[in-house]
């Protein structure tokens, strides 16, 4: 069997590059997955959609990421419930403070509409808020929070109905390369040929690499996540504590979603923990007193696909015809339109965008990168 | 008059006479009962609404394994009202409707379901571009149960690290037995327990218990919680840990909730004994106020007091839904009639003769085809069945009560198991989910066992069995007990094979087969 592209990875990634392939003529498109559609990071994420970033190639691809998102219910016919409350960063300490008035500073220059807030002016975005301590915070009107799930589901649904092959619970063992140049898969038992093969396997993209023969940048960190019981909307936008690590919003369902970043060493490891259950609970309800009275009704954990300088890894490597989607350090959902659209464009034309420059495989290999500190969770 | 004040086995001791308020309207409710059963006695019907069709639901379960009676309490939405106790000037609200839970304008959503079918949030409201955001946030406001809290929770919290050597999650038959022989050996054990009282759900148990004398048998369920309690107070190395809410087991750590405490629990074995619930039967109007699981009426009669109804069908004829009626008789309840799906009564043919002789008749082959009535029960019809489990046509039949008890069977309380990384098995004779263990009741995940009706649903007599076994070999493997231990363990599981060896054990021990290794 011979496929013109073969996407490793069903999940928001895999599929906005699979639908956009689909989307720009390119016929034969497979997308493996191996387990079920978004069972990754995809449909374990948070949904959260910003431009509020601190490098310029993030802010960048954010900003049309974001423009993509308020289209895209009208791009699959598919309400994907898009709600735009905004992103509300706060900082309880200098670094933070200062970390915020150099981003927004940056993010005005790229045209995005950032404010810096006192904590007063923070207090009447969310009443809610504790705000002793507080030295500042930043929002962005625009940034928003979509649904993961119908994303996942709208992109396969307009993917199945242009003629992409979308085969979930196989797993791709092998990557075949000769002369320099990707040949195929070997997906379950068979081979199946193709001129590109697409790495958008998330946490799992490191191992992709090395069936191509490559060394990986990636690393997979859990990150834990809980949502509570489902309450009528108080809360409109997400809100990040930047000096805690923490973030949470209430989701279409009326849960508040949030987790908050503990260290963690490389693994595939994804159970639930208490630790992260009490430090979670401990800083939220300083923040949020009122959510004392509010339980838990679940947690999980999924993986960030970390790289060194917290950016994601987009277009060619060595081996030719061998794409990469990964390495989006918890970013992945947000930035998928835009980097489904680009990945699908240089395959479909060859042509590289400018945006893609800055994430190239090999700039690793200069050790002068300038890394993204806006990573939360 | 909804209060039982005479009955001929159970003697209700009033609690003091508090009040607390509903919707702002005072209800008289007695010290010593949940929320929930004092405003039964007060009349009311219609607990909550359901998230989306906002069709009116009760009291159903009584035990906190649903949703029917969550209502918001003293500010704190999503209450389960048949856990919480009642205190004076306490402020209860009904949640999820408009104006009130009695009468809600959005009960209209249950005439327009055609219009908001499985999934329409996505697949409709899409155009035009420029109304999509104001369609999101409409349908926003319709989401969630509840509200965020007006008060914050006024106390500090904190945390307690516990050392032992044996967690027992639930003090039903089970863990109190698990507890009693793993106790005698000296092992040091944490009970833990989320309700006020040990003993499960005998504490409900009015009947004589069946089979040997050793197992109980011509004792009432209640005497037997009683008798249980008053062993598990002898040892002192049992810490009896009640209003303890488990919440999930992180790497051998269990984690609890007391008051406004979290707690960590670090024992060398865990015994799961989280016990059972309530299944429900798949009929039209099968969520209306009124429709109760039996054992739900159990805890509303013979823990508070509280009559159910006037008359009642009962649906199940196995040993549950006989001994019931005959409750249901002696709290003065009557019963239209017993109906059973199966061509043979499901319980014991002394409980059926005994309900038959009262006057109820028994209807096999016989099934609930729909509740009738708008906002609480106002009857049923039932419908007899062929060989091939069809209606027969024509054979519909209005019964006239306004209660319905569904005994249909119960399911293990498998959450914990399942969390805990325990390998389980789908076993339909067993009851459902049940994990998978070996002889002593020891899981794949090593160090955690389980016992009673969690590890499949049979007799509380089998389940004090299982709790013996669990709790002396998770004892005998830290190293207490002698010989005499491991002679008595061995014997414990002869004695389970023993009870299992009549023909009603013939399905246990027919599922036993695929889960025990």
């Amino acid at each position: 069997m011979k496929a013109d592209v073969v996407v490793i990875g069903g999940g928001v990634i895999g599929l906005s590059t699979a639908y956009y392939l689909a989307k720009s003529g390119v016929e034969k498109i497979i997308v493996a997955e191996k387990k079920y559609l978004g069972s990754g990071a995809s449909g374990r994420c948070a949904g959260g959609i910003r431009e509020q970033f601190s490098s310029k190639p993030s802010i960048r691809l954010a900003k049309k990421s974001l423009d993509m998102y308020e289209r895209l219910s009208d791009e699959l016919n598919f309400n994907i419930l898009f709600r735009q409350g905004g992103y509300l960063f706060l900082a309880f300490d200098e670094e933070s403070m200062e970390e915020l008035e150099r981003d927004v500073k940056l993010q005005n220059s790229l045209n995005v509409d950032s404010v810096l807030l006192e904590p007063e002016e923070v207090k009447e975005i969310v009443p809610e808020l504790n705000i002793d301590g507080l030295l500042g915070g930043s929002f962005n009107m625009r940034d928003g929070i979509a649904f993961p799930f119908p994303v996942v589901w709208g992109f396969a649904r307009k993917c199945r109905k242009m003629g992409v092959e979308i085969r979930d619970f196989s797993e791709v063992s092998d990557i075949l390369v000769r002369d320099g140049t990707v040949r195929g898969v070997k997906l379950g038992n068979e081979i199946i040929g193709a001129d590109f093969v697409v790495n958008a396997a998330g946490g799992w993209s490191s191992q992709v690499y090395h069936m191509a023969g490559l060394e990986p940048y990636n690393k997979p960190v859990k990150h834990e996540i809980l949502a509570t019981e489902p309450m009528k909307p108080f809360l409109e936008p997400m809100v990040i504590d930047l000096t805690a690590g923490l973030y949470f919003n209430q989701s279409m369902r009326g849960e508040i979603i949030g987790g908050i970043g503990i260290p963690e060493s490389p693994s595939y490891q994804m159970g639930s923990s208490l630790e992260f259950l009490e430090a979670f609970a401990s800083r939220v309800t300083k923040l949020m007193p009122k959510l004392k009275g509010v339980k838990v009704l679940r947690q999980w954990a999924g993986l960030y696909d970390m790289t060194p300088d917290s950016l994601p890894i987009l277009g060619e490597t060595e081996i030719e015809g061998f794409i990469q989607a990964n390495g989006f350090s918890g970013h992945g959902f947000m930035l998928a339109p835009i980097v489904g659209k680009l990945i699908a464009k240089l395959i479909a034309t060859g042509e590289s965008d400018p945006l893609l420059e800055p994430f190239k495989y090999d700039r690793f290999k200069e050790m002068d990168v300038e890394p993204e500190h806006m990573v939360v969770g | 008059m909804v209060r039982l004040e005479r009955h001929p086995i159970l003697e209700f001791k009033k609690g003091k006479r508090v009040t607390i308020y509903f919707d702002g309207r005072p209800v008289e409710a007695y010290e010593g009962e949940t929320v929930a059963a004092a405003l039964y006695a007060s009349g009311l019907r219609i607990f909550s609404r359901s998230f989306r069709f906002h069709r009116p639901r009760g009291f159903f379960c009584a035990i906190g394994k649903c949703s029917s009676c969550m209502m918001e309490v003293d500010g704190i939405p999503n209450v389960r009202t048949c856990k919480v106790y009642v205190r004076d000037g306490m402020q209860i609200r009904s949640q999820n409707s408009f104006p009130n839970v009695n009468t809600d304008f959005y009960e209209i959503f249950d005439r327009l379901d055609s219009l908001f079918p499985h999934g329409f949030h996505y697949k409709k409201f899409i155009k035009p571009s420029f109304m999509r955001p104001f369609f999101v946030n409409s349908l926003r406001k319709f989401t969630g149960l509840g509200n965020f809290p007006k008060e914050e929770l006024g106390e500090e919290a904190y945390k307690k690290e516990i050392e032992c050597d044996i967690a027992i999650i639930g003090a039903g038959p089970a863990g109190l037995s698990a507890a009693i022989y793993a106790g005698e050996l000296g092992a040091d054990i944490c009970l833990i327990d989320e309700n006020p009282r040990v003993g499960g759900q005998l504490i409900k148990q009015t009947h004589r218990f069946f089979g040997s004398a050793e197992h109980g048998a011509g004792t009432r369920g209640i005497k037997i919680a009683e008798q249980l309690e008053e062993e598990i107070k002898r040892y002192e190395n049992v810490n009896l840990m009640l209003r303890t809410g488990v919440f999930g087991i992180y790497n051998g750590v269990v984690g609890a909730v007391r008051d406004n405490t979290l707690l960590k629990i670090k024992p060398k074995k865990i015994i799961i004994a989280t016990g059972a619930y309530e299944r429900t039967l798949i009929f039209e109007n099968n969520d209306l106020p009124g429709v109760y699981g039996a054992g739900g009426v159990q805890t509303l009669m013979n823990v508070y007091g509280v009559r159910p109804g006037d008359t009642g069908l009962v649906v199940g004829s196995g040993n549950v839904g006989l001994i019931l009626t005959y409750q249901l008789l002696q709290a003065g309840v009557n019963v239209a009639a017993i109906i059973e799906a199966m061509p043979v009564i499901g319980g014991y043919f002394v409980h059926a003769a005994k309900v038959r002789r009262l006057g109820v008749p028994i209807y096999t082959r016989h099934t609930i085809k729909r509740a009738y009535g708008s906002k609480t029960v106002e009857g049923a019809q039932i419908i007899a069945l062929d060989d091939k489990w069809q209606e027969i046509p024509g054979s519909g039949r209005d019964i006239e009560c306004d209660f319905i008890c569904i005994s249909v069977g119960l399911s293990p309380t498998h959450e914990l198991l399942y969390q805990a990384g325990c390998e389980m098995k789908f076993v339909p004779n067993l009851g459902g989910f049940v994990p998978v263990r070996d002889k002593y009741m020891e899981t794949t995940k090593k160090g955690i066992y389980v016992a009673g009706d969690v590890a499949g649903i049979e007799e509380a007599s089998t389940a004090m069995i299982e709790g013996r076994i669990s709790g002396l070999d998770s004892a005998i493997k830290l190293g207490y007990g002698d010989e005499k231990a491991k002679e008595m363990r061995e014997k414990m599981v002869m004695e389970l094979e023993d009870m299992r060896s009549g023909p009603f054990g013939i399905r246990i021990l027919e599922g036993l087969k695929h889960v025990v290794v």
